[in-house]
C-alpha cells in the first residue's frame, strides 16, 4: 500500500552538517544517504510535528515532577551561532 | 563438592506445588511468551541464545508469605531463583543464567504507609520511583532516587542492584535512602532488615549493620518484600548549567572546581569527553549546531530552596566559566537536563564502519573510579573499544562521561561510563565472545587504576563476574562465607558475581 502525503508532505532538505538535514524548522533528520540499511520510513508533517512537540512536552513535564519551578541563568548562548539562537 | 544450583527441574510436580503456594493460575506462568518477556533486560543481549536464559516458570506474588513459600520449595527441589523487578538494569542482575522460578515482583506495588511525622514511605517493591512520587507530590515531599530509568525502573530492582541516583550528590543513593526492609532470605525465612531493630531509624549502634548487606547484592542474598523509605522536602527550585569547553582537560579542571565549591545544593556534575560530543553531533537537537570549537561539556544541576539555590546558581556561573568555559544557553541548559531522568525512551541506533546509520543496543560499561585517574581511563578506554569497532564492525563507540557519586560528597568519586552501541543483529558465539573480552579489557582498566569495575550496574556478567574476586582480594573470603552461610543451596540467583565458589 502506498501511502499518500499530499499536502502533508514535507519541504525539501536543507543541510545542516555533513550528516544531518533539516526540513522542518528546528527538526533535524539524519542524511538519508547513511539510512540506506534502516531506510527511514516517508512522514506526514503533521506527524514530524507531533513527535517534536511530544518532546518539549515530555521535558516540561519531567522539570514539573521534580521541582515546582524551574530556575534560568537568564543568559544566552556563548557557543550557539546567532542563526540558531 | 560442586555448586549444587543446577539447571532446573521444574516439572509438573512442582507446577502444581507453586500454583497450590498462590492460589491463582493467572499468578503462575509456565507459557513461553511469559518467560521470554521476563530474560532480557535493556542490556546487549546474546540474542542469538535468547531461549538459553528463560526462566522455567514466572511467578507473580502479592505478599511476603508467597515469596517465603515459593523459596522455600525451591530449597526442597533444589531450584533456581531469579528475582525481578522492572528489568530496566545494565548487567545481567535479572537475566536467568539457569532457568528456574522467576519471582516478579511487579503486583508488590502498594504504597503501605506514608508516615510524615517521622518522615517515612513505606511501599512494595513493585512501585516505580515516578509513580510513587506522583503520589507524593500532594503532601509537599518526595522520594529522590533518580536513575537515567526513572519512568520505568522499580524501588526492588533499586534496592537489589544498589542503584546509583542522578541526585545522589544531594541525597544519596538508593542504599542512603532506604531506612529498612522486609527481606524473604534464600531459605525462606521472612525477617527485618533495619539499623539495629528501629524500623524507622537512620542510625543505630546496635548488632551488626546489615542493612548494607541487603542493598546491592544482585538479588543473590534475598528478595525485598517491603522497604521503609527515606522522604525530603520536595524541592522548591531546579537549576541546570551547561558549560562548553574547546579542550577536555578545560573540562576536567572545571568539574573538579565545581565540585569542590561546597554549594549544599549541588546534586550532580557530569563530564562529557569528546567522543560524547562527536556522537551526539550525529543526532541530537542540541548539539548537532554548535561549533566544532565545543569539544567538552560539563552540566551541574542544583536542587532545594529558592533562597539557597539562586545565589549558589551565580556562583555556578562563576566558576564554570573560571576555566575558559562558555555557557550553553537556558534552553540547552534546562532542557538537555530534564532529559537526563529518562535515556530509556531515547532511540538508539549507531554506525557501522560506513557511517551507515544502524540499530544498535546500548551498552555502558560502568567503573567507580576517583577523580585523579579519569583522564588516562579515558584514553585507554576508548583505544579498547576502538581496536574491537575496526576488527568486528559491530560495535560503536558513543562516548565517555563522568558523574559525580559520592553520596553527599561530590568531589573525589565518579560514576565513569563508556557508552558502546552493539548491533545485536549481527550477534552470533563469535561476536558475543568479542563483546565480552572487551568488557573485560575495559574492567581491568579501572581496576588497574584501583577503581571498582561497577559503580551501579552489578558485576554480574561474564566479563565481569570473573573478575569480582580480583577486586574483592583479600576480603573475598568473607563474602563466600557470607554467601555460603545465607544461601547454603546456591538457589538464589546463582551463577552471578562468581559465587558459585563459595561452594567449591
Amino acid at each position: 500500500m502506498i501511502f499518500r502525503l499530499g499536502e502533508q508532505t514535507p519541504p525539501p532538505a536543507k543541510r545542516i552538517t555533513d550528516t544531518v538535514i533539516e526540513r522542518l524548522e528546528h527538526q533535524y533528520e539524519v542524511d538519508p544517504g547513511l539510512m540506506q540499511i534502516t531506510p527511514q520510513q516517508d512522514m506526514p508533517v503533521w506527524d514530524s510535528r507531533r513527535i517534536f512537540n511530544a518532546r518539549w512536552d515530555h521535558l516540561d513535564w519531567m522539570h514539573a515532577h521534580f521541582a515546582d519551578e524551574v530556575l534560568l541563568a537568564g543568559e544566552e548562548s556563548e557557543t550557539m551561532p546567532e542563526e540558531h539562537s | 563438592m560442586s555448586p549444587v544450583a543446577f539447571k532446573s527441574a521444574v516439572d509438573d510436580h512442582v507446577l502444581a506445588e507453586l500454583r497450590a503456594i498462590i492460589g491463582d493460575d493467572a499468578r503462575v506462568r509456565p507459557d513461553q511468551s511469559s518467560r521470554a518477556f521476563r530474560s532480557r533486560v535493556p542490556a546487549p543481549f546474546p540474542v542469538h541464545r535468547w531461549a538459553d536464559h528463560f526462566p522455567d516458570v514466572v511467578i507473580l506474588p502479592r505478599t511476603a508469605q508467597e515469596v517465603s513459600e515459593v523459596v522455600k520449595l525451591a530449597n526442597r527441589h533444589r531450584i533456581p531463583i531469579v528475582p525481578r523487578a522492572g528489568g530496566t538494569g545494565l548487567s545481567d542482575g535479572a537475566v536467568p543464567l539457569r532457568g528456574g522460578i522467576m519471582i516478579d515482583c511487579k503486583l508488590m506495588n502498594q504504597i503501605h504507609e506514608i508516615d510524615l511525622v517521622d518522615r517515612t514511605v513505606t511501599v512494595g517493591p513493585g512501585i516505580n520511583m515516578l509513580k510513587l512520587n506522583e503520589e507524593l507530590r500532594k503532601y509537599g515531599v518526595i522520594y529522590p532516587d533518580d536513575p537515567a530509568s526513572y519512568p520505568c525502573s522499580l524501588v526492588g530492582g533499586r534496592i537489589g542492584t544498589g542503584g546509583w541516583s542522578l541526585l545522589g550528590s544531594r541525597y544519596g543513593h538508593t542504599r542512603d535512602l532506604v531506612i529498612s526492609m522486609e527481606v524473604v532470605l534464600p531459605t525462606g525465612e521472612i525477617v527485618e532488615i533495619a539499623e539495629g531493630g528501629g524500623r524507622k531509624l537512620r542510625k543505630s549502634s546496635t548488632g551488626l549493620t546489615l542493612k548494607q548487606l541487603f542493598t546491592g547484592h544482585q538479588g543473590t542474598l534475598g528478595i525485598t518484600t517491603q522497604a521503609t523509605l527515606e522522604l525530603v522536602p520536595r524541592p522548591e527550585v531546579e537549576f541546570a548549567a551547561f558549560f562548553a569547553f574547546d579542550d577536555y582537560m578545560k573540562a576536567y579542571e572545571t568539574t573538579g572546581i565545581l565540585t569542590r565549591s561546597g554549594l549544599a545544593t549541588l546534586a550532580g556534575v557530569v563530564l562529557f569527553d569528546e567522543w560524547k560530543i562527536a556522537y551526539l553531533r550525529r543526532d541530537d537537537e542540541a548539539y548537532i549546531p554548535q561549533p566544532d570549537s565545543v569539544k567538552a561539556v560539563v552540566a551541574v544541576a542544583m536542587y532545594g530552596r529558592k533562597c539557597e539555590v539562586e545565589p549558589a546558581s551565580k556562583e555556578v556561573m562563576r566558576l564554570g566559566r573560571s576555566a575558559g568555559g562558555k555557557y550553553l544557553g537556558d534552553e540547552i541548559s534546562a532542557g538537555d537536563w530534564a532529559s537526563r531522568h529518562d535515556r530509556y525512551a531515547t532511540p538508539l541506533h549507531g554506525r557501522d564502519l560506513d557511517g551507515q546509520a544502524v540499530l544498535m543496543s546500548w551498552h555502558c560499561e560502568d567503573a567507580a573510579l576517583n577523580y585523579s585517574v579519569l583522564p588516562q581511563v579515558r584514553e585507554e578506554w576508548h583505544a579498547i573499544v576502538a581496536r574491537y569497532r575496526e576488527q568486528y564492525g559491530i560495535f560503536d563507540d558513543w562516548g565517555m562521561f563522568a558523574y559525580t557519586s559520592g553520596p553527599y560528597k561530590p568531589w573525589a568519586d565518579y560514576l565513569v561510563e563508556i557508552d558502546v552501541g552493539i548491533w545485536e543483529q549481527k550477534l552470533n558465539d563469535e561476536n558475543w565472545a568479542a563483546w565480552v573480552s572487551c568488557k573485560r579489557e575495559i574492567a581491568e582498566v579501572s581496576l588497574k587504576y584501583g577503581g571498582s569495575i561497577t559503580a551501579c550496574h552489578g558485576a554480574t556478567r561474564e566479563g565481569d563476574a570473573e573478575l569480582v574476586p580480583d577486586e574483592m582480594g583479600s576480603a573475598w573470603p568473607v563474602v563466600k562465607a557470607i554467601k555460603r552461610a545465607l544461601d547454603p543451596n546456591n538457589i538464589m540467583n546463582p551463577g552471578k558475581q562468581s559465587l558459585d565458589e563459595a561452594y567449591e
